[in-house]
């Protein structure tokens, strides 16, 4: 079945920044090729590698990140190059890359001679920092533009140093509100016959991941910091935060409205069982009318009654430590969750390779790599589009791979012209 | 704001989105210029319209600054879709709408009556996005929870942060923001895309834990097919060193602050070491290559620290920019709000609000040249809309809306 933008030719030019946005614009069917210096792209020099394959052949971020693209090596500092890269933009719907005014600058490539190329072309530009501003033309990586939009600012411990968000999130945000953006402009485009600029910078991005942090700020004047493990209140709430299981970790959110609340955490202590004394005097009464996370901190405001409460949250947290510490983390999630306990597994990559939600639902896909000599298993798509699936047609590009191909396709098209 | 034709102009969405990764995805929407329209009830209000940060001592539904930012120029219709009255006007907004997205658990959308099979018998045309935890098949299709909870699940905590800390995870309900609403907006503008050719609408089931998965893959790829087992590195990564946060001098006027910089490659690191006013670090043998340099990591940690600890921050971060070193200061939210930067570019947007009053909001993740990405209005109080979609939407006149208002069916 044809995706949805599989009439639709996306050229990429792109560092990591821009690779994920290439891949979803083909996992939803597009003809993307990948545009690569003559030395290949630098990600392919990245670990971690693929055993038993060579440079630059075995990185497995770059692997997975480029599947389902053709990849050809231009060199774009040479007229020849420059000219075959304008005949290939010539022939693109949407042209991706993620240069900054001063590689633009260097290219000689103007917005002018870009748009001579294709009029109606759909331009994405994908930096750290956009291509206006006083920051155009920093220098980025991934965990500066995190530290930046203020998302590194909220992670880690009050004592320790604020810590990025694993797997390049400023990339990846980046590249997924590319893809959203070029899909817009092809809307416009399939109406009006018009091509526009879409442009993201990597840092505005990810801005809205502070959460609540931007709008404590604008409205209470209170800078959001890193807490670790204690949450935002003033005491520790039993069922709120992460606990040891016997082979793990798992995250509760248990005290409160939402799913069956601490009565569902007893329950499953009793699924699971584990004799609790959860269910008897005084603590039966103490859990059905007062453990829930906002009536503890307002009632923790009182002074005469803080003291006992304490003793007592003290004690069910107790309990609920030493009842986990002895379960496994998947059957704490799977008994808790068929309660309606709000319970997570803190899963390792084994874990969601081997989850039963995702192998249920098909999720990884297998294909063979047959240039690398290897069949690889992959994550899948992030939507499920009945009509319109998406679909994994083939592993990521050897270097320069399809350059005689598509350069042949070119020809073969301007000739019929 | 420019007034312009935006690409979205005259699309119908229905909202029946709450808390995070569902609004962020229709805000966007309307901020291409859809029509959003938001349904609500006061019996059950969108969790984000009661916690904080809110004006202090004011308890009002409309002032919450959660809610308000990721809500702004949608319309908002007070409707209690758990009456029967209330499920037709859904339906017949269902039969208004292109397209239909709620992030609900499945037991909420059964509640409200708004399963996939009722929805597009109701409008066969519709693009409907349903966006519950895990999806809408499967074993685990009911399981529940926000964003810390997917957090743990999807493998969040258990990649990011130092290994000798427990996986707390990254402070936030990190994939309800940008990751679970943008790849949703991807698709509901590839459904989309695929009505306007075929007319057909079509169901996207949008599991966030895939779309999260999907996000964080790489060492779930790496473990499958290379056995590798993924180590907590806190802020290093396999592929530039040094890389990492470094504290600077401490000064009263902004302590903890922490210098941010990564050296992709040898050439970085040799201008890093000159900057550092050390340029024989780079002729150390332990670091002359990224090899070299991961193998003796703490050393050159060690250094790099040593030498930021007597900075200020500013201008070791100009120094280390000066020589085309990818650096930052890890900011806080108000200096975000101040970053001269992003006030120049315009980001974000300070909307005034009947209740809340001038506010600032999130621009826009991406911006669109021709058809300008834009917030026109501010997030709707609860039910603003209630009495201009129930006649100009709905089409009742003005004593069939007073008596449903009397029955509690509109508010």
């Amino acid at each position: 079945m044809p995706g949805p933008l599989s009439d639709l030719r996306v050229v990429e030019v792109c560092g990591p920044v821009g690779h994920y946005a290439g891949r979803l614009l083909a996992d939803l069917g597009a003809d993307l090729i990948k545009v690569e210096p003559t030395e290949g792209d630098p990600a392919r020099r990245y670990p971690p590698f693929l055993p038993g394959v060579e440079q630059p052949e075995n990185a497995l971020t770059f692997l997975l990140l480029n599947a389902n693209k053709r990849g050809i090596v231009l060199d774009l500092a040479s007229p020849d190059g420059l000219e075959a890269f304008l005949r290939l933009v010539a022939s693109a719907d949407v042209l991706l890359d993620s240069w900054q005014p001063h590689d633009l600058a260097a290219l000689g490539l103007s917005e002018d001679r870009v748009r001579a190329a294709r009029p109606d072309l759909v331009r994405a530009s994908v930096t750290g920092w956009g291509l206006s501003g006083p920051r155009a033309d920093w220098a980025y990586a991934d965990i500066v533009a995190q530290a930046m939009s203020g998302v590194m600012n909220l992670a880690g411990f009050p004592d320790g140093p604020p810590e990025q968000v694993a797997e390049q999130q400023a990339h990846r945000s980046a590249s997924i509100n590319a893809a959203a953006g070029i899909v817009a402009a092809i809307l416009h485009r399939d109406a009006t016959g018009e091509g526009q600029r879409v442009e993201v910078s990597a840092q505005e991005a990810l801005s809205m991941a502070q959460e609540t942090a931007m709008m404590f700020a604008d409205i209470n004047g209170i800078d959001r910091q890193r807490t670790g493990n204690a949450g935002t209140g003033p005491v520790r709430i039993p069922g709120v935060g992460l606990y040891e299981a016997n082979d793990g970790w798992v995250y509760l959110m248990a005290a409160g409205t939402a799913g069956s609340g601490f009565e569902g955490v007893v329950a499953t202590m009793e699924a699971l069982g584990f004799d609790s004394g959860l269910r008897e005097e005084p603590w039966a009464t103490f859990i059905r009318e007062s453990m829930n996370r906002a009536m503890i901190l307002q009632a923790m405001a009182d002074p005469l009654r803080a003291d006992d409460l304490a003793r007592k949250l003290d004690h069910v947290d107790g309990v609920l430590t030493e009842f986990i510490r002895g379960q496994s983390k998947r059957d704490l999630y799977e008994v808790g969750q068929g309660l309606r306990v709000l319970i997570g597994m803190v899963s390792a990559p084994e874990d969601i390779s081997t989850s039963t939600q995702l192998n249920a639902r098909d999720w990884f896909v297998e294909i063979d790599d047959p240039g690398r000599g290897v069949r690889l298993r992959y994550p899948g798509p992030p939507w499920r589009l009945e009509a319109t699936p998406a679909t994994l047609r083939r592993p990521a590009p050897l270097l320069g791979q399809h350059t005689a191909e598509v350069l042949g396709e070119l020809e073969m098209s301007e000739a019929g012209r | 704001m420019t007034g312009l034709p935006r690409a979205l102009d005259g699309v119908k969405v229905l909202d029946l989105t709450w808390f995070g990764a569902g609004p962020i995805a229709t805000r966007a929407l309307a901020n291409m210029g859809a029509d959003v329209i938001r349904v609500e009830t006061a019996k059950r209000p969108d969790g984000l319209r009661v916690v904080p940060p809110r004006p202090e001592g004011n308890a009002s539904l409309n002032v919450g600054g959660y809610y308000n930012n990721f809500n702004a120029e949608k319309r908002s219709v007070a409707i209690d879709l758990t009456t029967e009255r209330g499920q037709e006007l859904g339906l017949d907004l269902v039969r208004w709408a292109d397209i239909f997205a709620t992030n609900m658990t499945a037991r909420a959308v059964r509640q409200i009556g708004m399963t996939w099979d009722v929805v597009h018998e109701a409008n066969p045309g519709i693009v409907g996005m349903y966006q519950p935890m895990q999806g809408m098949t499967g074993p685990h299709s009911e399981f529940m929870g926000f964003g810390a909870i997917l957090s743990a699940v999807c493998g969040v905590n258990y990649l990011s942060g130092f290994d000798a800390n427990p996986p707390v995870g990254v402070g936030t309900n990190y994939p309800d923001y940008v990751v679970n609403p943008m790849h949703a907006v991807t698709a509901i503008l590839a459904a989309l895309r695929h009505r306007r050719r075929t007319g057909d609408g079509q169901l996207i089931d949008m599991s966030q834990l895939e779309s999260s998965v999907a996000a964080f893959a790489g060492p779930v790829f790496a473990w499958d097919n290379a056995g590798i087992v993924h180590e907590r590195a806190g802020n290093r990564v396999p592929f530039a060193a040094p890389h990492g946060a470094f504290r600077c001098a401490e000064v009263p006027a902004r302590p903890d602050r922490w210098l941010v910089l990564a050296c992709l490659d040898d050439e970085q690191w040799g201008r890093c070491a000159q900057v550092c006013e050390h340029p024989e670090w780079a002729d150390d043998a332990r670091f002359g290559t990224l090899a070299d340099r991961k193998a003796n990591e703490d050393a050159l940690e060690a250094l790099v620290a040593s030498w930021v600890a007597k900075q200020q921050g500013p201008e070791a971060l100009a120094a280390l920019q000066a020589a085309g070193v990818p650096a930052a200061l890890v900011q806080n939210a108000s200096e975000v709000l101040a970053d001269e930067h992003l006030r120049e570019r315009g980001y974000f947007v300070t909307l005034e609000h009947a209740e809340a009053g001038a506010r600032v909001y999130d621009g826009p993740g991406f911006r669109l040249s021709g058809t300008p990405v834009e917030l026109r209005r501010p997030a709707p109080l609860l039910g603003q809309h209630t009495w201009e979609i129930a006649t100009d939407v709905l089409g009742l006149d003005g004593d069939e809306v007073g008596q449903l208002i009397a029955d509690r069916v509109l508010y």
